[in-house]
């Protein structure tokens, strides 16, 4: 999965918030706030990765075990390609 | 807006949480904000607004994000930075107050003092642009007459 370009992240208040820009701003109309575990997620899913290495990044990354990386990973994937951030 | 499938307004998210983060669109804030590219962050309105500062506020169903000329008892006179003419906007349309904006990557806020120099230049040589305006308009339509006559 890879995150679809056309999205900036701005941070307001210390909380991260992403916007679209350019033609993506013309069809997406939402405003996303990510904690950090979601930035991480997103910019590591930036660049084409699978599920497996995004599990192993988050818990390269923080102390978590394997399988609650997993369902973050997997719930953090799911809404991104439902909501067309990513294909 | 869009929050777990529903979906708000712009009014409903400030109302809500208290600040809009989202892109820019159109071109009447030029030089300041370009369509499309920038992100403003937008504060629900508080108190009333003063001279410079960038108001949001509804005209019909459209947001509109113009600076704040004139305080008035019934409201504020305000006009777009790349715009030619003043709008008369009642107190009760006006929702919020750009507090920050991303000029591409760069991060501004808007009580910084080389942001308000800007502000303010910008109102101050609004007569002289407003003269080049003219003057270019007529230019515009004097050749638009020009080339019907040939055709």
């Amino acid at each position: 999965m890879k995150i679809k370009k056309g999205f900036v992240i701005r941070s307001v208040g210390g909380e991260n918030v992403v916007v679209p820009v350019g033609e993506m701003s013309k069809n997406f109309h939402g405003m996303i706030n990510l904690n950090e575990t979601g930035k991480f997620l997103w910019d590591f899913f930036s660049q084409e990765h699978t599920l497996e290495e995004g599990v192993t990044a988050l818990c390269g990354e923080y102390d978590v075990d394997s399988s609650i990386a997993e369902k973050d990973v997997t719930r953090f994937m799911e809404t991104l390609l439902s909501n067309g951030f990513a294909d | 807006m869009e929050k777990n499938n529903e979906k708000f307004t712009i009014e409903e998210v400030l109302e809500k949480t208290g600040v809009y983060v989202g892109p820019t669109v159109g071109v009447s804030m030029l030089p300041m904000l370009k369509n499309r590219r920038d992100s403003v962050i937008v504060v629900k309105k508080t108190e009333r607004l003063k001279p410079l500062d960038v108001a949001l506020y509804k005209r019909g169903n459209d947001y509109v994000l113009h600076r704040v000329l004139e305080v008035k008892e019934w409201g504020y006179i305000i006009r777009g930075d790349n715009c030619y003419s003043n709008e008369n906007v009642p107190e009760d349309t006006v929702i919020g107050v750009l507090r920050e904006f991303y000029r591409k990557d760069k991060h501004v806020i808007c009580t910084n003092e080389k942001y308000l120099r800007y502000a303010k230049r910008r109102i101050a040589t609004y007569p002289v642009r407003r003269v080049f305006f003219v003057i270019k308009q007529k230019l515009y339509g004097l050749a638009r007459k020009i080339i019907k006559k040939k055709k």
